[in-house]
């Protein structure tokens, strides 16, 4: 049911990426991982994935919402559901002062913080997933 | 002192015989030496060369020092300045002073009094300097205290739960109740330590003009009960009976629902810590018609008479817990701050062995008529 789903994991901490690709590969996904905004890209235009896992503070601040940005800014992968994975949910709130601690700063589909319980992370990836299935049946 | 490092003074006297001597004396004492023969030239210099330590002659044609002086404040009040005259009357030396030089030279005076006193100016250049970058360090640490601590320490520690969450999970069918147990043990040790991490960036953190804004009408029950479900497990594991009454209709406060929960959740836990086995805390939330006072009680371990005055001080933890636990010290200041910021109070009675009980207070939301709702105190 899910085993053809593709997914792609972008984290520059590649411990922390070994914790959840484990628990999506066990689950049956197929799991690609980057381990900076640019290779990230470089993936999501070499192939089609289903979903993207997003860490928020890479390299020399918060590329990953720089990343997300772009994405939505490219036809070609706007629709693409977006996980957010943070160390701190209000690093959102402080890097956007003045805002509320979840904001809806960019539009992604979901966001969990880091170390995030296997069940939970399934149960999220298991929902956008779907949510991105009914979004546009004919692509699929 | 290195040669990058060494200290730059910069002498200004209209008398070259002055200068001579002065340099003379300051020669083989390993400081970057400067002279201007008059306060413009002097002040021309002092913007190119920076010195550490000016020492200005107060009489002089043109410019006069105490002019000197006054544009240096201007310009940077952290460079030390001495001044030094033959016309030596207490007057002149106050009024130096008032315009910020550090210390006062009478002519003539000998080597050894010049360089005592260039040294005690050195000492004081150096402690200005050291107390600038510790004053920058601090302001850095606060404004980045959220991506370092995320970051530096975090990090880590979510990447190895996040290992050990796989761990358990893959060990789950082959592992024995021991080793269960010491998984379960690790995960719960690194859970605390994570929360604590947590705790202390957010006592460094709250914004309470961030509250003030996100303030809006929310029914206590809403908190209250977000708080009481997020500590329904930790109670379970202590057999603690953890209940909840709310009136109907709720009372409704003007308020930040988020921290407000945060505040219950940090009032229950220490409810939780501080309870033995068995235990009982009851939360409940009752108005008039002016505000609401929503009480966490206990009948746990209690707090000893001499530490109340000090439960709702930072990095002030009471004695362990009823099975050791300690607190971060800061759970009770960051309530308090959070209170504060919704104008209103948060107090706590107990009696050692007996149990705790700390009351919110919190000024009621009234919705009045026609112009809608009025933001409270």
């Amino acid at each position: 049911m899910t085993e053809s789903k593709q997914l792609l994991i972008v984290d520059d901490d590649p411990d922390f990426v070994a914790g959840i690709k484990a628990i999506l590969d066990g689950a049956g996904y197929a799991t690609d991982v980057a381990h900076n905004p640019k290779d990230g890209f470089a993936a999501l235009r070499s192939k089609r994935y289903d979903l993207l896992l997003l860490d928020i503070m890479m390299g020399r601040g918060a590329e990953g919402v720089m990343m997300a940005r772009k994405i939505r800014k490219e036809p070609a992968l706007r629709d693409l559901p977006v996980l957010i994975i943070t160390g701190i949910k209000e690093q959102i709130a402080f890097m956007f002062p003045g805002q509320a601690v979840h904001p809806r700063f960019m539009p992604v589909d979901e966001l969990l913080e880091k170390p995030v319980e296997p069940e939970l992370l399934l149960e999220k990836v298991r929902a956008l997933l779907a949510a991105a299935g009914t979004r546009q049946p004919e692509v699929r | 002192m290195s040669v990058q490092n060494s200290i730059k003074i910069l002498i200004i006297d209209d008398e070259e015989i002055v200068l001579e001597s002065c340099t003379a004396i300051l020669r083989g004492e390993g400081y970057d030496l400067a002279t201007a023969s008059d306060g413009t030239r002097g002040l021309a210099l002092l913007q190119e060369i920076r010195p550490d330590i000016v020492v200005v002659d107060l009489k002089m044609p043109g410019l006069s020092g105490f002019d000197v002086l006054e544009r240096i404040r201007e310009a940077d009040p952290t460079m030390v300045t001495l001044v030094m005259t033959g016309y030596a009357t207490v007057q002149s030396a106050v009024e130096a002073m008032k315009r910020g030089a550090y210390d006062f030279l009478p002519k003539p005076f000998t080597p050894d009094e010049f360089r005592l006193i260039v040294r005690r100016s050195v000492e004081k250049r150096t402690l200005v300097l050291e107390t600038i970058a510790l004053r920058r360090e601090r302001e850095l640490l606060r404004e980045h205290f959220a991506s370092i601590v995320s970051h530096e320490l975090k990090a880590p520690l979510a990447a190895v739960q996040q290992n050990l969450f796989v761990l358990e999970r893959e060990l789950a069918p082959a592992a024995t109740e021991d080793q269960r147990g010491r998984l379960a043990r690790i995960k719960v040790r690194i859970g605390d330590l994570l929360q604590l991490i947590e705790t202390w960036r957010r006592g460094v953190s709250v914004d309470i003009e961030a509250i003030k804004a996100r303030r809006a009408a929310v029914p206590v029950s809403l908190p209250i009960g977000k708080a009481v479900e997020s500590l329904a497990d930790a109670a379970a594991r202590k057999e603690i009976d953890l209940t909840a009454s709310v009136p109907e209709p709720a009372p409704v406060v003007w308020g930040d629902q988020g921290t407000l929960t945060e505040t219950l959740v940090n009032l229950i836990g220490n409810a939780v810590k501080y309870s033995r086995v068995g235990g009982r805390i009851a939360v409940s939330a009752e108005a008039d018609d002016a505000e609401v006072r929503i009480a966490v009680a206990d009948n746990g371990v209690g707090i000893a008479p001499e530490d109340m005055p000090l439960v709702f001080d930072a990095f002030y933890s009471g004695r362990p817990g009823a099975a050791g636990e300690r607190g971060s010290g800061l759970g009770l200041a960051i309530s308090r701050r959070v209170i504060e910021a919704h104008g209103g109070s948060i107090a706590v009675q107990s009696t050692p062995g007996k149990g705790s009980t700390f009351v919110i207070t919190l000024p009621l939301h009234r919705d009045d008529g026609p112009d809608g709702p009025r933001p409270g105190a």
